[in-house]
Parts: structure tokens; sequence; C-alpha cells
């Protein structure tokens, strides 16, 4: 897949800017807070209709505007197509494909874009609700039912949480809340079901990515940590949630929200069985969490039959120069397109890759063209 | 720019309509200055008759001018299939079908707890009694297929099954006369779950 062109109407720090791309390489160089990180954000919100560093979408309009607009046109195996992303509040968020409206849960896996950003850490480092979102997004992209069913999840989930605490003031009839934990259960099997196959198919790839970059030769794995004793028999997760479901009852009505369910999952990262976040080193979590997205880019790269698009983040100046030659060779044998930001100067990184460029240069806001190299 | 009082009254009653935005009202509003003073003055009466004389049958709960209903009362339909409905609306679209000869229960909403709707605010204490009282072999739900309608069908077949009551879910599925290939996946999905032998 490519990304020809891109318009960004109050994007962010954008008021008003076109941008055409390289199909192989574009670079862009400029000083912090001048807008790189935001439009690699314009780039992915364009691709995916979901932010990578923020869930609100109103806080990515311009400062003082309304509303922000995006435009642009990917080509992939299937033909070209030209991409309409616009929002305000109200009416929210409208996306429009060759002129044709489409809601977001028939968007958001249309397009294999990659992002690595130093932000990557924290799926190592943080709280299980930055892991529980990468989970999320990354199964809604990889399957359109994931979204659908997340979606409904949470709505039965908000329902069910207003009869717990609605039990809190007075009683409530129990048999009240077995269409909601039937509901829960049904929906919340099948997601946890999902996870456990999205992880056990990024852990392959991440596994052989994180070979090559640890010197220890150490071996990554991934396991999910559920609420609900998931067992090694995927279809006798509905029975042990629904029975753990009926076992805090009492606890959750005391407390007026549901406590058991896949949306207080999690999953640990092991370095040789030991939990990353905890006894990792700095360099296993650096090169867990890049393996992790190198896996992810293969895995779009088999389930979408497409050559997925990568956005690199300021990311080289976070590793030493054995990994940042390891990330550049992925790069280029990726074959695909890629858009990298430096706030360091370029030169290196650019004689690095080989192949057809363009090099822009990033200032308040605007974006010129510096020079435009063809293959060597 | 600010209208006239009784046209601008004629406005805001109409922006509150379902579906209605400032423009439509604004047109709608004009349209009615337009037409002859009788046409909109029976149309007014229509407005207040419809509403004055419509209630909701005491056995089902759908619209009608006598209670109980013509659906209650009519001998020609099937007293033992009995289909719960949401709305009022919907005994209308099922009745468009032709297709289905039974007798109706209308609950007036859904199941959900976030908007306080319980089952004693929708008519499911009187369902439980019309089935209680016996002659009826089938329960066929037909609420909405979305989370709220899912579990009143759940919370239905609960209530109903320990009283020996046929209970049947109406299919979900694809849209006739259409292409597979346009189908939304997750209708596809829950058409594939539930497919029937041949």
């Amino acid at each position: 897949m490519r990304l020809e062109s891109i318009s960004l109407t109050n994007f962010r720090n954008y008021d008003g800017q076109e941008i055409l791309f390289h199909p192989r390489f574009n670079f862009f160089e400029g000083l912090n807070g001048q807008g790189k990180t935001n439009l690699l954000e314009a780039i992915y919100y364009l691709a995916v209709a979901h932010s990578f560093r923020t869930g609100q979408d109103h806080e990515i309009v311009n400062w003082n505007e309304e509303y922000f607009f995006l435009k642009g046109v990917f080509t992939q195996e299937k033909g070209r197509s030209l991409v309409e992303i616009g929002y305000q509040q109200p009416p929210g968020l409208k996306i429009k494909v060759d002129g044709k409206a489409i809601r977001r849960s028939e968007y958001i896996h249309r397009h294999p874009v990659i992002i690595f950003s130093p932000d990557d850490l924290r799926l190592v480092k943080e709280g299980p609700s930055v892991r529980r979102r990468f989970m999320n997004l990354e199964g809604s992209r990889l399957k359109p039912r994931y979204y659908r069913q997340l979606k409904e999840y949470h709505r039965v989930l908000q329902q069910r949480n207003r009869l717990l605490k609605d039990m809190k003031n007075a009683a409530v009839n129990q048999a009240l809340f077995e269409p909601w934990d039937h509901a829960l259960v049904a929906l919340g099997g099948d997601l946890i079901r999902q996870r456990l196959s999205l992880l056990q198919t990024l852990e392959k790839q991440a596994c052989f990515f994180y070979r090559q970059l640890s010197a220890s030769a150490g071996t990554l794995s991934l396991r999910y940590l559920a609420t609900v004793e998931v067992g090694n028999d995927p279809a006798l997760i509905e029975r042990s949630f629904s029975d753990r479901l009926k076992k805090t009852r009492s606890v959750e009505s005391k407390r007026g929200c549901t406590m058991i369910g896949p949306h207080l999952d999690d999953f640990a990262l092991l370095v040789d069985g030991y939990d990353a976040k905890k006894f990792g080193s700095q360099g296993q979590q650096r090169a867990a969490a890049l393996a992790l997205k190198m896996g992810e880019v293969n895995l779009f790269r088999v389930s979408t039959k497409e050559t997925p698009v990568v956005l690199l983040d300021d990311v080289f100046s976070e590793f030493d120069l054995e990994r940042r030659k390891q990330l550049l060779q992925f790069i280029l044998d990726g074959e695909g397109q890629s858009f990298i930001t430096s706030s360091t100067p370029i030169e290196q990184l650019v004689r690095g890759l080989n192949g057809g460029k363009k090099i822009f240069f990033v200032h308040k806001g605007k974006i010129t063209v510096d020079r435009i190299e063809s293959v060597n | 720019m600010v209208y006239p009082e009784p046209l601008e009254k004629l406005i805001t009653g109409f922006c509150r309509f379902p579906g209605i935005g400032p423009k439509t009202a604004q047109r709608l509003a004009f349209y009615l200055l337009d037409r002859p003073r009788e046409e909109v003055a029976g149309f007014a009466r229509a407005m207040v008759e419809a509403k004055d004389k419509m209630r909701f049958c005491s056995q089902c709960g759908c619209f009608t001018e006598k209670d109980p209903c013509g659906f209650c009362t009519d001998p020609r339909r099937e007293r033992a299939v009995l289909c719960v409905v949401q709305e009022p609306r919907d005994v209308l679209v099922l009745e468009r079908t032709g297709q289905f000869r039974g007798v109706y229960h209308v609950l007036h909403g859904a199941l959900s707890p976030l908007d306080g709707i319980g089952p004693e605010e929708l008519r499911l204490p009187l369902l439980a009694r019309r089935i209680g009282a016996g002659g009826i072999g089938e329960v066929i739900i037909a609420t909405n297929p979305n989370v709220e309608g899912d579990a009143t069908a759940a919370y239905i077949a609960r209530m109903v099954k320990p009283l020996g009551v046929k209970v049947t879910r109406i299919a979900f599925g694809l849209p006739v006369g259409g292409d597979l290939e346009y189908a939304d996946d997750l209708t596809l999905s829950r058409s594939l779950e539930g497919r029937r032998e041949m």
C-alpha cells in the first residue's frame, strides 16, 4: 500500500497543507514542536480513523477551530481510493471513500499502517490499560468483527454496571441480571478468544525479531492475563466466565461495577519466562517493544496481503548503533513506503536507506520540500 | 432573521419532530402558509383527533381506536401464536408482510438499566399474565437485533419457557434480492449462525 498525497485542514498545528509523497522513503526534518509527529498522526488517522495518541477526537482539532479535515489518496492492490475524513462536534466523525460515506467500523481495517514511536516503550513499562488499548485497536484493525463486538460488549457492560449500582440502593430481582450476564459472557468470551489468537500469531512474529535484536538471544513470549480462568480449552472460556460471574456477584454489588471480564484483562511480555516489565533491563524492554511492533508489521503484511506503510517517529535516536542498523535493515527489507521523522540531523539516516526518497522540512506547521533523490 | 411570532412558533413546533432539522421545519411551515385555510384546518383537526381518539389496546398494547383492538378481536387470527415487538410501529411493519396471522404484544421499549427501564416499565408483567392465562402455544420474539433487544429477548425466553410454551426468535439475515458481497459482515456472520439445514 502507498499513500500518494495528503491534505490537512485544522489538524493539530496545521491550518492548511497539501503534500505529495514519495512512494518509498519520506523524511521529515525539523526542530521539536514544529509538527512532525502531528503529520504522522494525520497519516495514521487518515488510514485508520483513529489516533495513535488519543482516543479523544476533539483534541486533534486545531486550537480555536471547530473542525478538522483530512483528504488523501491511497494506492492498494485493489486500486486507488480517495479518502476524506472530517470531524466536527456535533455531528462527529464523517468518513468518505470515493465520495461514499461509510462507518468507522467498516473503515478501521482497510489500511495497514504501523507506527513506531518512543511511546512504544509504554507497552512494556506502563499499566494494563495501555496494552488493552493495543489489543483492542490491533484486534479491530485485523478483524472487522472485533470492533463491533467490543462496542457491544461495552454497551452490555454499562447496562450491567448500572444494575449493580441500582442494587446498592435497593434490592434488584436477580432474574434481571441473567440476560446481561449471558450477553457479557457470550461477547466477552469471544473477545478473549480473539485476543488469544491475536497474541499467539503476534508472538510468533515478535519472537523472531526479538532474537535478532537481543544480543543475549533470549526468547520473547506473550502471555494473556485474564481475570477469568482461560485454561487450555478456549471453548470452555464461557463456562468459567459465567461461573466466576456468579461467585463475584455479591462483591460486585457492593462495589457497583463488573469486576471480571476482558475489559480488565492484560497481557505480559515475557523474556525467557520473566515479566519484562518487572525484571527486564532497559535494553530488553526496548528490544521487546520494538520486536512487538516489527511483528505487527509482518502480521498486517500476512493478513491484508499488502505491504504495510511504516511510520517512524523519532525512534532512531532511542537506539544504539546496532539496533539502529537492524531497524534500517528491517525498513529496507520491508520494501514498503516509509515516513521517517527526526529532530536530529538526518543525513546519516538518509544515506543508510538506499532507494528513492523525498526530504521535507517542517517548521511551525508548514512543510516544504527540501529535495528529492532518485534511486542511486 | 427573526420571523413573526406565529411563524416562529410553527417552525419551532416542527423542529421538535423526529428527523426534522431547522431547514426542513422552515420548509414545512412555509408550505402550510401556502395551502388553503380549509386544508390546514382539516390537518390540524386530524392531529388533535388522532391524539384524542387513539389509545393503547389494554391487551396487546397496539394503537387502537377501540379497546380491545382489531387484532385482539379478529376471529380469523390465530390466538395461539403471539408475537412480541418493541414498538407499536413494529406491528404495522409486520402486518405489511401479510405473513403473520397471530396476535401481538407490544412492550413499548426494551430493557435498559441505563435509561431506567426494567420489566415493570415495559408491558412484561402483562405478557406473563397473558401467557399464564393459557391458550398460547408459541411466543415469537421480534425485538430489535441490538444489545438491549437481545437482552429483552433472553429475559422473555427465561420467563416463558418454564410455562411450557415454545419460544422462538425471528431470524437475522441477509436482505432478500441483495448480493452477498454487499452484506455487512456482522449481518453476514449472524446469518451464518442462524443458518438452517436444507
